[in-house]
């Protein structure tokens, strides 16, 4: 069995050097650059972009503002999706509505930006649609959707992307834990049908998805491609904020990019760590007893 | 009644950023107020007949890059994922994979775009092959870590215990019973690829054009005609898959298929 | 080494938990040796030890007098078989039964001429081209046996073959696999937790607790034994008798 070892530490080596190396290595140069020890301004070891970024407020809004991008969204698409996948369960099984719920997932970022962008601006297709109705007077007498200040037309995007993807994931929970057997039980218990939903339904089906969810609010919060399109230079999502200061032509402005990107990673990972050590059962699977 | 009528309203809506982007594809001027766009026709789709056209290239810029990593990954992924799933570190192992998964392609392709540079990778076709690779990677390894479990490992030893090889083993119980978890992988691998932005334009530094590349440079220089048939061609692949099977567009954590 | 399989001094351990102590066996050729045992005492481990799917921390593994503790479990020629049937699920009942001789390259006719016949041995002709899923309990285990004994293996291991079966199949099962294992001269080491049944199924007894395992010379030591559990068993019965 000598042989089946070489291939299992081989397999681990590999696994390591494709998933943990770059993340390591890219860490590393981001920190010796954050701190101005390697890079086209090193001037010697600094700690003033350190300071700039965690006592400076930008870093912080970009945070606090895609936190708030993601939230919104997860929130608002939850409260679709389980309307949908309860009030709809048994179309949702079969019949058109059953494809056409999958139809969303075939739009990336990009693409529904686009679209949004198109339909939502002030010149829109909405817009046009008021305008030509005659409930518009004009142009400016649309609202901002676009472009805005609070991230409405990012939040809009990102429900019609993840409200799909939460439908499914109800309607196939629903099924798989045999909800509807929970239910019978509960009824002869003499549960009334607002009770059927506040106590089995909606605390199985949140229960069995509580992870998949906290991962969509993270996943929101590291967009990129929505917000580059739809959002405004202020208050900006982290992303699109680091991505700018890397590429921006002030060179003092790159050491500050590394250190939000590291602070933005340690973000992540502290939140998978609790993840983690809340949810074992969720990372265990049968492979392992 | 309302339920119907709410259904079919959903549907249509689902069913017309797809037309709306078609029309945009077909038109030429769309000046405030109009509703539709003031010429209609199929000079945007030209392109189709001009194998040197920008979109033509682009959009097998694409198709080479995601089979390539779809590929790769659903490949090297299937070796390693099973050694990692049986063994006695395996939750380790599924955290550090969550930690590039979690994490946006764009904020990863920032901090190891370094070492892209000083091997000479920016702006070349391997180099945006391998980031998306190392991206896509760990999400693989997630997706067959919900596959690996102690029925098929039993199996497996069966197979051994009458008296198969270890290739045999592959070819004949081992991929067989795979065959949906490699597709699924593969396709949900393809996609990711396919809908990459930010990872792509920043390690490809604008050189490689694929398709979501080519929908922000029409954006940019305002040709929003141009735009939505990109943005058509980008959603494709993804339908065609969909009308196929449609298990294969999305993967569900820890939820039967 | 006049015995057929011997095992010697035979440890294991998980991280700080030890699973299997010095253990001890010896089974003579064409005798079913039945392994009494609850779960979580080891005796899962140790089948699979003797079937080379998991490696022994210490110890030897005779089989015919050649040492075959470092052989790949292909070159052992020994079967494990789960408590579950695990039939291959991309398989019928026939091309199960077949998936040993198919590895072993042989020619389709002789391939069809020995599944027919085990097919009729394990009375399952007529089930020949169904799928898993549409078996029962009883008839998948019937076509994993097949497919076990049709490669003949050296040395047959049984992990609770019939733990998952309703008491009537089970007792069916027993009776046939007793037959097929005297028809075929099979060696075998069964495991159970079922004290009637390592009875009836076992030519010799023998009891694993705790990662030790003690082999008796012959069933009147065991049925003697206070530890073996069966005077307790009679002494219930024979309480019941009299209150009635």
């Amino acid at each position: 069995m000598k042989k089946l070892y070489n291939i299992k530490s081989f397999s681990t080596l590999l696994f390591l050097i494709i998933v943990v190396l770059p993340v390591f290595c890219g860490l590393v140069y981001a920190t010796l650059y954050s701190f101005e020890i390697v890079g086209i301004i090193n001037s010697g070891f600094t700690t003033k972009h350190w300071e700039d970024i965690i006592q400076g407020s930008a870093f912080w809004s970009s945070i606090g503002f895609s936190f708030y991008v993601a939230i919104c969204s997860v929130v608002i698409s939850l409260i679709f999706a389980l309307a949908m996948a309860l009030s709809w369960k048994k179309n949702l099984q079969k019949g058109a509505l059953s494809t056409a719920i999958y139809l969303p997932l075939c739009f990336p970022g990009t693409v529904m930006a686009f679209f949004m962008f198109q339909f939502l601006s002030k010149s829109g297709f909405l817009s046009r649609l008021g305008f030509a109705s005659g409930v518009l007077e004009d142009i400016n007498s649309f609202p901002a959707l676009i472009n805005d200040a609070y991230g409405i037309g990012i939040i809009i995007t990102s429900v019609v992307l993840i409200t799909p993807f939460f439908v499914i994931l109800f309607s196939n929970i629903y099924h798989t834990e045999n909800i509807e057997a929970y239910k019978e039980l509960a009824t002869t218990f003499g549960a009334s049908k607002r009770q059927l939903l506040q106590k089995v339904t909606l605390p199985i089906l949140l229960k069995k998805s509580s992870v998949t969810i906290y991962l969509f609010i993270i996943f929101v919060m590291g967009s990129y491609e929505i917000p580059l399109l739809l959002g405004r230079q202020s208050p900006q999502m982290i992303s699109v904020a680091t991505v700018q200061k890397i590429q921006r032509f002030n060179l003092y402005d790159i050491p500050k990019g590394f250190a939000m990107s590291i602070l933005y990673v340690l973000i992540i990972m502290s939140v998978l760590l609790f993840l983690y050590f809340r949810n074992r059962d969720y990372f265990k699977s049968e492979t392992t007893k | 009644m309302i339920k119907r009528t709410l259904q079919y309203g959903f549907i249509i809506s689902i069913g017309f950023p797809v037309v709306f982007l078609l029309v945009l594809s077909l038109g030429r001027r769309w000046a405030y107020p109009n509703i539709l766009p003031e010429q209609i026709s199929f000079a945007n789709w030209e392109f189709l007949q001009q194998s040197d056209s920008k979109l033509f290239q682009a959009f097998f810029v694409s198709l080479g890059i995601s089979l390539c990593v779809a590929v790769f990954v659903t490949a090297l992924g299937f070796v390693i994922s099973k050694f990692i799933a049986y063994s006695q570190r395996r939750n380790t192992f599924l955290v550090l994979a969550y930690i590039p998964y979690l994490l946006s392609p764009v904020i990863m392709a920032i901090i190891f775009q370094y070492y892209f540079i000083i091997t000479g990778l920016t702006g070349t076709f391997l180099g945006v092959i391998i980031a998306q690779f190392l991206v896509a990677f760990p999400f693989g390894i997630i997706i067959y870590l919900n596959f690996w479990n102690a029925q098929l490992k039993s199996m497996e030893e069966l197979s051994y215990t009458l008296g198969g090889s270890r290739w045999q083993t592959y070819k004949k119980v081992l991929l067989p019973l795979s065959k949906n978890a490699l597709m699924l992988c593969f396709f949900q691998v393809f996609l990711i690829s396919w809908f990459e932005y930010g990872l792509t334009n920043l390690i490809g530094s604008g050189k490689i054009r694929t398709l979501t590349v080519s929908v922000f440079n029409f954006v940019t220089e305002a040709n929003i005609f141009y735009a939505a048939l990109a943005c058509f061609l980008l959603i494709l692949p993804p339908m065609l898959l969909l009308y196929i099977n449609k298990r294969f567009i999305l993967f569900v954590e820890k939820t039967e298929l | 080494m006049s015995q057929f399989l011997t095992i010697q001094h035979l440890y294991k351990t998980f991280g700080k938990e030890t699973v299997l102590q010095d253990i001890n066996l010896t089974l003579d050729k064409n005798t079913v040796l039945s392994l009494l045992g609850s779960s979580g005492s080891g005796k899962t481990t140790l089948l699979k030890i003797i079937a080379g799917i998991e490696t022994a921390d210490k110890g030897n593994i005779f089989l015919e007098g050649n040492n075959i503790s470092d052989q790949k479990p292909q070159e052992r020629h020994i079967v494990y078989l789960y408590q579950e049937a695990l039939l291959f699920p991309h398989l019928n009942a026939f091309e199960n039964i077949a998936f040993g001789l198919r590895l072993q390259k042989m020619n389709e006719s002789l391939i069809t001429e020995k599944v027919h016949l085990m097919l009729k041995n394990i009375e399952m002709t007529k089930h020949a081209k169904k799928m898993p899923p549409q078996l029962s309990g009883g008839q998948k285990q019937r076509i994993s046996f097949g497919r076990a004994m049709i490669i003949e293996p050296k040395l047959l291991l049984l992990d609770e073959p019939f733990g998952a079966l309703d008491a009537s199949t089970r007792s069916k099962m027993q009776e046939l696999f007793k037959t097929l294992a005297h028809n075929m001269n099979l060696s075998a080491l069964f495991v159970t937790h079922d004290l009637k049944e390592a009875i009836v199924m076992g030519d010799q007894i023998g009891k694993i607790q705790k990662g030790q395992l003690v082999q008796y010379e012959t069933k009147n030591e065991f049925f003697n034994d206070a530890f073996s559990g069966v005077q307790k068993e009679i002494d219930f019965w024979k309480s019941i008798g009299q209150n009635t």
